[in-house]
């Protein structure tokens, strides 16, 4: 636990970078310090190993007072990652990961074997070991900056704006890496960045800075989108923060539709018949044996179809399927983004082998949001919300092969 | 040249008492900027008086200083040594302070945050890191040092310097010409020493991959190419 009490830092000059911060930083979670430039955020972040000090209050790391440390002792014990990877030229990739354990006084040997365990750990091929950084991209070179923060096996670890330097689609590949290591590996995290999309999707908390250096909202990433202290923090998450939100509930909530999910050997005259029952202007063929879905028909084109008919031998060409979402695995916003990209309105559930589970309309999203909202309202807040990619083991493993994607959720035909 | 044979004895002599006086400066030079670089990056108060103490260094008059130390070392090559030395000093000197100064903040910073005390800083991570600075230095303090030691031969101590005295006397140009072309292979031998040492202290540094290099190779030869058959026409 890092607890701020009432901590500021004035400079020369008078200008406050912090003022009188309270805050505490509970182990085991990832702690997301956002906000404008020269709101203080960065400046917190650096006073938890004394890269600079305090003018006022103290800081206190599981419940000794940090300034009563020595800097490069406390510093050995607490893992930094910066910008740019600030990694050393002159050291190969595994003497750069070993650097703390060699300061600790490990023997060579000993440091480098634990460096090629944290290259595997971070997803670094073994046979960069011994290249130099300049040879690495940018985003191998921050895993490397990952890694060696990691090396001494600190409970806590410090991140300035880690992904800020590199391309998105890497960025959010490295996002992923970390929710997977956080996973396994439950560090007290505290990440400094200026963007709110990244705060939300790492964050199990998230401290908004004034520009000020005091805090504007300290919240988990779905209360901060459902609730915002004030309008400043509603303005710095974005107009679009509702629909954000939707990333928290589960798509598992959703009441879908299954009555006209059929198979390929239904005949016309049954598919009528099913469509008629439900109220529904569409149905979704799949491919009989293994529910795979295919595509949609009309109930109004079906209706100029003989009735004996199989729909899987009509000559009438199928609307096209669009995305789907996996229901144990995607939110509602990941369900609401296929629904919108459908031409026909109705997007197609699956479960993790791509089975259809069921259909979800507007209607149905509709309900399923008001539920959500409700018990998010009347929810205990301290009950963990669900992430995407990382409720379950499983999902925890569908979460890790997404890291090579692109971000996006459902399925993208190309 | 069937004098220079004649005379490879003699020659020999001189060649490896150039050398002495020559290298030995750039040997102290360094051995004494590197700390003095150091504390002048570590205390930055030291830093402008040491500037203002090596650029008259620079600027004194090599042969004055010769002529001054005579009364105190006499005709020993310590008289030829101590000024070079001094020179070597005002290369050196800022070399190593900018070489310092060249670590980006980043690396510098994640050192800090790392753990690493100031000592061990500055000798795992700065020093290593301004390696290619100071060796610029020290190829220019090299080069210099080697041509500047014939001046010594005015009071007598000049290594190579002597054969152009001796030369100059005798009006005999020869011996002038081997000893300017031997002083220039020595500084070409030693630069391109430092340039070696340079790759092979620095691996880590970026070049330009192989097959970059025999494209610019490649393209100056075209051009050569080109000029000389221009030239022909």
């Amino acid at each position: 636990m890092i607890t701020f009490e009432s901590v500021t830092k004035r400079y020369p000059g008078g200008t406050v970078a912090v003022d009188a911060l309270d805050l505490e930083i509970p182990d085991g979670q990832t702690m997301v310090l956002v906000g404008p430039s020269g709101c203080g955020k960065t400046t917190s972040l650096r006073m938890i190993n004394r890269l600079i000090d305090p003018s006022e209050g103290r800081i206190m790391l599981d419940g000794t007072d940090i300034s009563t440390v020595e800097a490069p002792r406390l510093r050995r014990g607490i893992g930094y990652v910066i910008q740019q990877a600030g990694l050393f030229p002159h050291r190969t990739i595994e003497d750069n990961i070993a650097t703390v354990p060699l300061l600790e006084g490990w023997n060579k040997a000993k440091a480098r074997d634990r460096a090629r365990e944290l290259m595997d750990l971070v997803g670094l091929d073994a046979n960069m070991a011994r290249r130099y950084p300049y040879q690495l991209s940018g985003g191998q070179q921050q895993r490397v900056g990952v890694a060696r923060a990691l090396a001494a096996d600190p409970p806590v670890l410090l991140m300035d704006e880690p992904f800020s330097a590199v391309d998105p689609i890497v960025r959010s590949s490295l996002q992923d890496e970390l929710i997977r290591l956080q996973n396994e590996l439950h560090k007290t995290v505290v990440l400094v960045t200026h963007d709110v999309e990244e705060a939300i999707k790492v964050g199990d908390q998230v401290a908004v800075f004034y520009p000020h250096g005091k805090i504007a909202q300290l919240d988990t990433p779905q209360h901060l989108l459902g609730s915002p202290a004030d309008e400043y923090v509603e303005n710095f998450l974005g107009f679009d923060r509702g629909i954000r939100r939707l990333a928290f509930f589960s798509a598992g909530q959703l009441d879908l539709e299954t009555g006209t999910v059929l198979a390929a050997d239904t005949t016309v005259e049954a598919a009528r018949a099913a469509a008629q029952r439900c109220g529904e202007p569409w149905v979704l063929v799949t491919d009989g044996g293994n529910r795979q879905p295919q595509g949609w028909f009309a109930v109004s084109d079906l209706d100029r179809q003989p009735d004996r008919e199989t729909l899987g031998s009509l000559s009438l060409p199928l609307a096209p399927l669009g995305h789907t979402f996996q229901v144990g695995r995607d939110s509602l916003r990941a369900a609401l983004d296929a629904t919108v990209l459908s031409r026909t309105g109705r997007a197609a559930g699956v479960d993790g082998d791509g089975r259809v589970v069921g259909i979800t309309t507007y209607e149905r999203l509709r309900a399923a949001i008001q539920t959500a909202e409700q018990a998010g309202l009347d929810g205990n807040p301290d009950q963990p919300a669900f992430r995407e990619g990382r409720t379950t083991p499983e999902a925890q493993q569908a979460g890790a092969d997404d890291a090579a994607e692109p971000a996006g959720e459902g399925v993208r035909p190309s | 040249m069937s004098w220079a044979w004649q005379n490879r004895d003699q020659i020999g002599h001189l060649l490896a008492s150039h050398l002495y006086l020559a290298l030995l400066p750039v040997l102290f030079g360094i051995v004494v900027a590197v700390p003095v670089g150091i504390m002048c990056v570590r205390w930055r108060w030291t830093w402008p008086p040491i500037l203002s103490l090596t650029s008259i260094f620079y600027a004194m008059p090599s042969l004055a200083l010769y002529l001054v130390l005579i009364a105190y070392t006499g005709l020993t090559d310590w008289t030829v040594i101590i000024p070079l030395t001094l020179f070597s000093l005002s290369v050196l000197i800022p070399n190593v302070v900018d070489g310092l100064r060249s670590v980006p903040p980043p690396v510098k910073q994640a050192a800090v945050a790392m753990g690493f005390g100031a000592t061990r800083r500055t000798i795992q991570v700065e020093l290593p890191l301004a390696v290619p600075v100071i060796i610029a230095g020290l190829r220019v303090a090299t080069v210099s040092s080697i041509s500047l030691v014939s001046v010594g031969q005015l009071i007598g101590i000049g290594g190579l310097g002597y054969l152009f005295t001796d030369g100059e006397q005798r009006d005999f140009t020869t011996e002038i010409w081997v000893g300017l072309i031997l002083i220039i292979l020595l500084a070409l031998l030693f630069d391109g020493l430092l340039v070696l040492a340079r790759r092979w202290l620095t691996p880590w540094e970026a070049r330009a991959p192989r097959q970059e290099r025999r494209r610019v190779v490649q393209v100056a030869l075209r051009g050569a190419n080109a000029g000389v058959k221009g030239g022909s026409i």
